[in-house]
């Protein structure tokens, strides 16, 4: 059976139809946009560092096997066991075994976008492994059992209510207690023996470094440091993507990853992991799930340059107005609408229609992906892979047809039945017909410029042939 | 094939040409003033503070003015300092974890953003930096570096398995957009400028 | 002059909007242009390009060629058609006629900016206060603006022209550059967040203190207007070209 596309605009439907999480939402992001532009005014440099970034992540990404094999060679010979993922099953049997051979019953983990992808939570969970994430938002997402909603603010998409529900059916917490500060120290509390006892610890990774071996970690809670270094075992995700070169490439990226995502300077902690502490372990797995493929698309190859900064959902107004799980997939918003269909082509056939192709993602992303010019692109890709439903294909092939022919074109403008009965008028109309659901339609006129024209310049505009022939490429 | 080998050849065969993509030299960009007070404002806008230090006070005397509550854990991985408990006894995470301020001193710090270096060399135990409520970072004024273009020049970086920038507290913001100083690391983060 | 110029009217504005069409004419006469409408035209094939179907665009494309290129200058009321001829009129055989015509297409705006370099108009006069809007596609893809996201040097071309006009006043949305959410076929198969952001597009203008949206894409007014009058959000749009010639309302 073939799977069902996401439908991302029924899901819109809904999340607008709650003005109360759609207003904070709304303005929440854009709040971030607007910090993001404040830090973006006060260097100069600005445009100079994205064009950097650009340059590094293409060389590097052009050169991913040779710095994957450094990175290796270096990360190893400073005590590091790295491991290679082929796809989501592979990394989850490689966590899974790293856990079992030491007997690891409880995992302590950070945010990491990858695992998301490899839906390592429910793998773990079955062979007995109690998983806990310790970033807010991302446990208030896993207590919800729900996909991060944004890449960067997992939960922004729910408000302290929510919060506050949901700590108290699983914390026990008083569920009218609306203090954030409150329900944040719950989380604290909670979180601390779990942290103290775990078996393992988990973080994803931002940067890893080929001349070092080192891997960097950014966040501002500081649960990823805590997952790290308070259990004996540290385990990290990381897209084999997110190499750079250089050490000294990393103040590049430093400088552009938070000021774009939240519009701080930096994130609360940068930590650089080079090797494991006496008596500890520490392992790399670098996964590929997709990523080595998307490298041999021409025109999608550089949405591999992204560095998850969300920048390009916060100045999104569809995402903005529809929310991060109305996209159905791990990545939601503009990034995740022009690679999830890497993923699976059929099921996010819906994605790169969910934009306006306005603009704003590419001229905010730090690293230059040009992510509306992806979107168009993908959509030729989706219509030639039939992948676009059967009605709107065919009134988008109809609709061509007609506009080649000026006399059936004008006859159809103007309204008459010989036009109009070579369309598929019902599927036309019914299909046509959502724009009236929130929006009135113009006002009739009584003439059309055409119209106008000939009886108003009556001698112009004639010389032109009867019929064109249609001249398509090869 | 292992999974190394076919994603390394896979890459290999997508791989857009190389020559197309020069790497561009390392930069050195953005302003280069490496001063104190620049990093004092970074540190005040991330949320750090820094130790107010009357004239002739001791960094004891200037401790325990910012933290007046009695009884509280104090351990000092820091000559200056002399703290309530021995490092000694606390050996894991777990006997560290009831400390409500440690003392350390910071490899260097970032006047761009505040910043200040920790490794296992001032450290000992790294989980402390993150266990403890709150933190004093003594940072010499001599090892303030202007951006974090400079600051991945410093050694430090070739030579420490585990290096972090604290830049503040630790914070969230994620509940309904609040934001909170003290999430799941420490609660404060004091730097007092002291030439070593 | 001496520039013999073709004016491409857009279906939308052709249909709906007839007087954008007369306005963007008129004004074109008024300064001193030769202007041929080939009464042939129908669509340059934007909405099917769009849409993914690159080759059934061909058709129009391939007329629009055959209608336009013995022309100095092609000049039409719409930043999204520009947009597509220009940059993306990729369905037909790149001859030596398409590319005549890609390179000299232009939108209204910028004609009389960048090519005839009009600064005055005298016989207009708008003693009103406006809310600007600049579609996505002449903002982001033909730059007649400076984009917010760039932190670029301000520059807005439509502005420019507008301050030639007596008495006119300008409003400043929060969020000037916004989407507001038309998107060709977005508009019907995302309803429900196209229709709520040309919402909140209206609003800001009118809290902002716009008696008027002015923009030079019908397309976006189309929607905005459809949206403002679904719920009474009291305001009021006119096309660019209409302020230009001297519309007086």
């Amino acid at each position: 059976m073939k799977e069902k596309p996401v439908n991302h605009a029924a899901a819109a439907v809904a999340f607008i139809a709650d003005k109360p999480h759609l207003d904070f939402h709304d303005a929440r992001l854009w709040d971030m946009r607007q910090k993001r532009d404040a830090q973006m005014h006060l260097l100069p440099e600005w445009q100079d560092l994205r064009s950097r970034a650009s340059a590094i992540k293409e060389h590097a990404l052009a050169n991913l096997a040779d710095y994957l094999e450094e990175f290796e060679r270096n990360a190893k010979s400073n005590g590091i066991h790295v491991h290679w993922a082929a796809d989501g099953a592979d990394h989850n049997r490689i966590v899974g075994e790293i856990l079992e051979a030491r007997g690891a019953k409880t995992l302590i983990k950070s945010k990491s976008m990858v695992t998301e992808e490899c839906d390592l939570r429910p793998y773990l969970a079955a062979r007995g492994v109690t998983v806990t994430e310790t970033d807010l938002g991302e446990r208030i997402q896993q207590l919800d059992d729900q996909l991060p909603s944004h890449i960067v603010v997992p939960s922004v998409h729910k408000l302290t209510s929510d919060v506050a529900r949901i700590f108290a059916r699983s914390y026990g917490t008083d569920p009218n207690a609306d203090d954030p500060h409150q329900l944040a120290e719950a989380q604290r509390l909670a979180a601390r023996p779990v942290i103290l006892h775990a078996d393992a610890g988990m973080t994803g990774g931002n940067f890893f470094v080929a001349e070092t071996g080192t891997f960097v970690v950014c966040t501002n809670e500081g649960n990823a440091d805590l997952s790290a270094t308070v259990p004996g075992v540290h385990i990290a995700t990381i897209g084999i993507e997110r190499v750079v070169p250089r050490m000294a490439d990393l103040g590049v990226f430093i400088r552009l990853l938070s000021r774009s995502a939240l519009g701080s300077p930096i994130t609360q902690y940068t930590s650089h992991f080079r090797g494991p502490q006496d008596g500890s372990e520490m392992h790399v797995v670098l996964v590929d799930n997709g990523r080595s493929a998307r490298l041999g698309m021409a025109d999608f190859w550089t949405s591999l340059k992204c560095i998850r900064c969300g920048a390009c959902m916060n100045t999104c107004p569809v995402y903005r107005r529809s929310g991060g799980l109305s996209y159905g997939a791990v990545y939601s918003g503009p990034i995740g609408a022009i690679i999830d269909p890497t993923f699976n082509e059929r099921k996010y056939s819906t994605l790169p229609y969910a934009s306006t192709m306005n603009g704003s993602c590419t001229n905010v992303c730090p690293v230059k992906i040009n992510i509306h010019e992806q979107l168009y692109k993908w959509r030729q890709v989706l219509v030639e892979h039939h992948q676009m439903p059967f009605v709107k294909r065919e009134i988008m092939h109809m609709a061509g047809k007609l506009m080649g022919q000026p006399k059936l074109y004008r006859a159809a403008i103007n309204g008459t039945e010989t036009a109009l009965s070579t369309l598929p008028r019902f599927a036309l109309y019914n299909w046509l017909n959502p724009w009236g659901k929130n929006r009135e339609l113009p006002a009739p006129v009584k003439e059309t410029f055409h119209s106008w024209y000939r009886r108003n310049r009556p001698t112009a505009g004639r010389a032109t042939p009867e019929t064109v022939k249609t001249e398509t490429k090869a | 094939m292992s999974a190394r080998d076919s994603i390394l050849a896979t890459l290999r065969r997508n791989s857009p040409p190389p020559a197309d993509h020069p790497l561009p030299e390392p930069a050195v960009l953005g302003e280069a003033d490496a001063s104190p007070e620049r990093f004092s404002a970074s540190l005040l806008q991330m949320g750090g503070t820094m130790l107010d230090r009357q004239q002739g006070a001791t960094l004891d005397q200037a401790i325990a003015l910012r933290f007046p509550k009695p009884g509280l854990m104090i351990r000092s991985l820091v000559p200056e300092a002399t703290g309530t408990v021995r490092i000694a006894d606390l050996p894991t995470p777990q006997a560290a974890e009831p400390v409500d301020v440690t003392i350390v001193r910071a490899a260097f710090g970032i006047a761009e953003t505040g910043s200040i270096f920790l490794s296992e060399a001032q450290l000992h135990l790294n989980a402390i930096a993150h266990l403890t409520q709150h933190m004093v970072v003594l940072l010499d004024p001599a090892q303030i570096t202007a951006n974090m273009h400079t600051a991945y020049l410093r050694p430090e970086f070739h030579t420490a398995r585990y290096g972090v920038l604290m830049s503040g507290p630790s914070a969230t913001a994620d509940i309904q957009g609040v934001l909170i100083r003290g999430a799941q690391g420490v609660r404060s983060l004091t730097v007092c400028f002291a030439p070593e | 002059m001496g520039m013999k110029i073709g004016l491409f009217v857009p279906c939308y504005i052709d249909a709906f909007y007839p007087g954008v069409g007369i306005a963007t004419l008129e004004l074109l006469e008024r300064l001193g242009q030769d202007v041929t409408y080939p009464t042939e035209q129908t669509c340059c094939g934007q909405p099917m390009t769009n849409a993914g179907c690159v080759s059934d665009s061909a058709a129009a494309e391939a007329l629009f060629v055959k209608l336009f290129s013995g022309f100095d200058a092609i000049v039409m009321p719409s930043g999204s058609c520009t947009h597509h001829v220009r940059s993306h009129f990729d369905a037909i055989e790149q001859t030596d006629a398409v590319r005549h015509v890609r390179a000299n297409t232009y939108e209204l705006v910028e004609f009389l900016h960048d090519v005839l370099k009009v600064r005055d108009f005298p016989w207009a006069e708008f003693p009103h206060t406006v809310g600007l809007h600049n579609s996505c596609s002449s903002l982001r893809a033909l730059r007649t603006a400076s984009m917010s996201e760039l932190g670029e040097p301000a520059f807005s071309k439509p502005m420019t022209l507008l301050s030639g006009v007596k008495g006119i006043r300008f409003a400043t949305p929060a969020r000037p550059d916004e989407c507001c959410g038309f998107g060709g076929t977005f508009s019907v198969t995302e309803e429900a967040v196209s229709a709520r952001m040309g919402l909140d597009k209206v609003r800001d203008h009118f809290h902002a203190g716009a008696e008027y949206i002015v923009s030079a894409d019908s397309s976006c007014m189309m929607h905005q207007q459809g949206c403002a009058e679904r719920n009474r959000v009291d305001i009021r749009f006119i096309h660019i070209a209409e302020i230009l010639n001297g519309a007086r309302q």
